[in-house]
């Protein structure tokens, strides 16, 4: 979480026009989902993942890193779908278990596979905003779309206190440790529910103490902030464009011929 | 009565404190308890006093945060009002920045950050824009204006929350603590940042346990002690008053010391007036050798 995002500011697409890609991250997105193909979503992969390491310059080993998050996820909850329990075997694999099997179909496997890669491109859309996109630039979009204001100012109070809260919860942790507060699982188990609650009343305060500062700066009932927004520029508007219509045109070919993949 | 009029009449008083009384919901004991004091125009004060005197808890009530239980305070010779438009124009005029800056800074960003204040006061976006990149210049934090609030040092982060008052052009800035957790170098940045607020004519009032400090700074120190005001005063009248340093436990400045005992040794003259600073106390003794 604080690495991903340290690592935006850094990233040589950052001072691109914000609604940009928003606009690419989520056209792409929906164009996986749409399509559910493997095709598809291995082209989504490819042009996030060349756009955030090449272009963005967000080091390949990071975005690598990044990316393993979701996959172990999919694993397991893909699982499910093509490991199945029943009386009959499936034509894929069986393992009888007494008068069961533990089994799975090929079509059920394909179907998981497909899961996954779609899955997998879909993050990589939110990864391509989220690791090139500052959370502020992301909320400027987001109020442009008219998404209500409490919503966005809590999104931005809860993004700031985040990072207030994981300090807090981190020198706790620390002051623990250095007086041996978890030399036994006992002890350990202790010391965590002490940290939880002492984060939690020191958060309640914090709460209070943060209404008395923005009231101090004659707050009104809204967190007006000034928005920075980045020139939108042509040349990344028609290859957003040209890249969209033809994801676009494949996926319909995909869909109509019937394509498996 | 009469004497009040006097003091309300008196232009030279900006803020004035008359018996307050405050206590915290749930608390027992008053954190104000009959605090009365007076500030004057475009002076340097330093409110001194131990932890828990009442300091924090009286700055709250000077922008109408906290209301006294009882107590009046007047401002420009007027009684505070407590509907939400004075409200609005006291905590324009009366800055607060406060000790801790996690505890203030609230935006992601630092540019959005510093433009809270004036776009609650209804400055246009362009006017703001360029209050915002006045006041970072001023304060020589233009190159972390892009940063995430979180990332940038404890120094950065109180160099920005006073770059969140003073853009609010108040005509008192109120400074809670603005040394502590900070290094040498951000403290020297701070205090030269107050001095030059300070030539602007922005009358300051400064929360310190830094007696040094406060001896060279204040134009007149105000003394808390179990939320009252103990004595108000120059830094030499309090700071010689060795009595009171006990009772408050301050001790005294370095350089008052030194010069009580080149006094006392016969060094310099008896009839010499406290130095401001450690030049003028050089110049006693120099004066003192060709003598
Ligand atoms: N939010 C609060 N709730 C309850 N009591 C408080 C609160 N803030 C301060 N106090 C109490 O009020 C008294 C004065 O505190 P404060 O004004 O913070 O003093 P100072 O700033 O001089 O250290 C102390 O006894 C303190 O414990
Ligand atoms: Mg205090």
């Amino acid at each position: 979480m604080i690495m991903s995002d340290k690592l935006c500011y850094y990233s040589k697409l950052r001072y691109v026009n914000a609604t940009e890609k928003f606009l690419f991250s989520v056209l792409t997105l929906t164009a996986c989902i749409l399509s559910r193909s493997i095709i598809i979503a291995f082209l989504v992969l490819a042009v996030t993942g060349i756009l955030t390491v090449y272009k963005g310059k967000i080091p390949l080993s990071r975005y690598i890193k990044l990316m393993t998050v979701p996959i172990v996820f999919l694993f397991l909850g893909t699982l499910a779908i093509f490991v199945n329990v029943s009386e009959t075997p499936l034509d894929a694999f069986a393992f009888p278990i007494g008068s069961y099997y533990i089994t799975g179909s090929v079509q059920g496997l394909f179907h998981g596979i497909q899961l996954i890669c779609t899955a997998l491109a879909s993050t990589s859309c939110l990864y391509f905003l989220s690791l090139n996109t500052p959370v502020t630039d992301i909320l400027n979009v987001l109020r442009k779309l008219h998404v209500p204001a409490l919503i966005l100012e809590l999104m931005l109070l809860i993004y700031r206190y985040i990072f207030v809260i994981i300090h807090l919860a981190s020198d706790i942790t620390v002051s623990q440790n250095s007086r041996l507060g978890n030399i036994r699982p006992s002890t350990a188990k202790k010391s965590f529910a002490a940290m939880v609650s002492s984060v939690f009343i020191l958060s309640v305060r914090r709460s209070g103490e943060l209404y008395d500062a923005l009231e101090a700066r004659c707050y009104n009932g809204t967190l007006q902030v000034l928005s920075e927004d980045y020139p939108v520029k042509i040349s990344e508007i028609l290859s957003i464009a040209a890249f969209e219509i033809l994801l676009y045109l494949a996926v319909i070919v995909i869909r109509v011929s019937g394509g498996t993949l | 009565m009469n004497q009040k009029k006097t003091l309300k009449e008196n232009p030279e008083i900006l803020l004035r404190a008359e018996n307050l009384y405050y206590t915290y919901e749930g608390e027992d004991s008053p954190a104000l308890n009959g605090l009365s004091l007076t500030i004057k125009r475009g002076k340097k004060i330093a409110c001194m006093g131990s932890n828990g005197s009442g300091k924090t808890t009286f700055f709250l009530c000077c922008n109408g945060i906290h209301r006294p239980d009882s107590g009046t305070l007047y401002y420009n010779g007027k009684p505070f009002g407590y509907a939400k438009k004075e409200l609005l124009s006291l905590r324009q005029k009366v800055g607060i920045v406060f000790q801790d800056p996690d505890r203030q800074l609230f935006a992601a960003s630092v540019k959005q950050e510093i433009s809270f204040g004036p776009l609650n006061l209804g400055c246009s976006e362009e006017e703001t824009r360029r209050k915002v990149s006045a006041v970072l210049k001023e304060l020589d934090i233009t190159p972390c204006s892009h940063k995430p609030t979180y990332a940038l040092s404890g120094g950065q982060k109180k160099l920005v929350s006073i770059a969140d008052i003073l853009i609010m052009e108040p005509e008192i800035l109120i400074l809670d603590e603005p040394a502590a957790a900070l290094d040498p170098f951000y403290t020297e940045t701070v205090y030269k940042i107050i001095d030059r607020i300070t030539e602007q004519g922005i009358t300051v009032m400064m929360a310190t346990h830094d007696v040094n400090h406060a001896y060279l700074w204040a134009d007149e120190i105000l003394l808390f002690h179990e939320g009252r005001q103990l004595k108000q005063g120059t830094p030499d009248e309090l700071f010689s008053d060795e009595l009171l340093l006990k009772k408050t436990h301050l001790a005294q400045p370095m350089l008052l010391t030194i010069f009580h005992h080149l006094q006392s040794e016969g060094m310099i003259s008896k009839k010499l007036r406290a130095p401001k600073n450690i030049e003028e106390l050089k110049s006693y003794l120099s004066q003192h050798k060709d003598s």
